[in-house]
């Protein structure tokens, strides 16, 4: 994270020294808690949004967290607790008559696995796991990114195990033309 | 095949680096942290009003509960207080008594309605409720399809 990208921004003026400790705190984990709500809800509007409401959550157990060396865990616990609210619940509620949106293919033409940057290479792999559905998607960010276990993401996400196996597994093969285009070792096979 | 891919997508995800967070998150955060702060208690979450208040408010609740509860009585048909003249008359604030008329007549009225109402029209009308929620339903269905993904997809794209 580049601290020089932010903006200066207004502190909440009620406790002054432990706002700017808040805002310290905030920049060191802000990345990570926007990177587990991207990754799981697939939109970057509501994984601000998510972000946000974990954040004002940290700042309302601030005096817990400002000294706990397990303040990123917690955060991360939020962030993924409050992803998956936002998955199970309000989606469920549209499924009835809504779809998800269409995303753009990736594009995996033979050009791109040619000398990639660090950043490139990234944005490929975020975006051919956002194309995932829901239901693929969030199993595989949760066993890959959260090491949650098989049994752990069934009980959570309340399906079966056998679906969860299959759900990652075919998530998996979904990915792998994306990384063998990157020329990842050992995805050819 | 299943564990080595299971090992090549490990390893390939595990090397994507962290997103960086909108620079816009941290003004969001702080300047809901200083509207929420704002807002007066009682319109801030439960948890956070004053002891009393949460008390006052929970024997008010309370309150409020019972009194519907015995008002109910009122109003069964073989409760004690049957008949409008009978009800108003065991309550001594006129205001009270005006409303409970009120209310004996739009039942009495509506009651009437029903009865001189041929069962087809009552099917029907049942019917039309129905068709108009169902219509409403599919409205809110695509307007949100229309408005809230497609704006969705805007911000994706945006950023």
């Amino acid at each position: 994270m580049g601290p020089n990208e932010h903006t200066t921004v207004q502190t909440p003026s009620t406790e002054p020294s432990s706002s700017s400790e808040f805002t310290t705190f905030m920049r060191a984990y802000q990345d990570m808690v926007f990177s587990t709500a991207a990754r799981l809800a697939g939109n970057d509007v509501q994984a601000q949004d998510i972000a946000q409401e974990v954040f004002i959550k940290a700042y309302e157990n601030f005096e817990h967290l400002r000294m706990s060396p397990a303040a990123g865990g917690w955060l991360k616990t939020v962030a993924t607790n409050l992803s998956l609210n936002y998955l199970t619940r309000y989606r469920r509620r549209w499924r009835f008559f809504s779809e998800e949106p269409s995303m753009p293919d990736v594009p995996i033409a033979d050009e791109f696995v040619a000398d990639l940057s660090g950043d490139e290479r990234r944005a490929l792999i975020e975006e051919a796991l956002r194309r995932l559905p829901p239901h693929q998607r969030v199993p595989l960010v949760l066993y890959h990114f959260d090491d949650f276990s098989y049994q752990q993401i069934a009980q959570r996400l309340g399906v079966s195990l056998a679906k969860v196996k299959t759900d990652i597994a075919r998530g998996r093969a979904a990915l792998l033309p994306v990384l063998k285009s990157h020329g990842i070792e050992g995805a050819a096979q | 095949m299943t564990d080595e891919l299971e090992t090549t997508v490990n390893r390939a995800l595990r090397e994507v680096p962290l997103r960086r967070a909108p620079s816009s998150l941290e003004s969001r955060v702080l300047a809901e942290i200083v509207r929420r702060a704002a807002l007066p208690w009682w319109r801030q979450d439960f948890a956070r009003w004053p002891r009393p208040a949460r008390v006052a408010f929970a024997v008010m609740c309370g309150s409020l509960a019972a009194a519907l509860l015995a008002a109910s009585g009122f109003f069964a048909p073989g409760g004690a207080l049957a008949g409008a003249g009978t009800r108003s008359a065991g309550l001594w604030l006129p205001w009270a008594r005006s409303a409970l008329t009120l209310i004996d007549v739009a039942r009495e009225l509506d009651a009437a309605l029903v009865r001189a109402m041929p069962p087809d029209w009552l099917y029907g009308v049942l019917a039309a409720a129905a068709l108009l929620y169902a219509a409403l339903f599919g409205l809110g269905a695509a307007a949100y399809r229309t408005l809230y993904l497609n704006l969705s997809s805007a911000g994706d794209s945006r950023s």
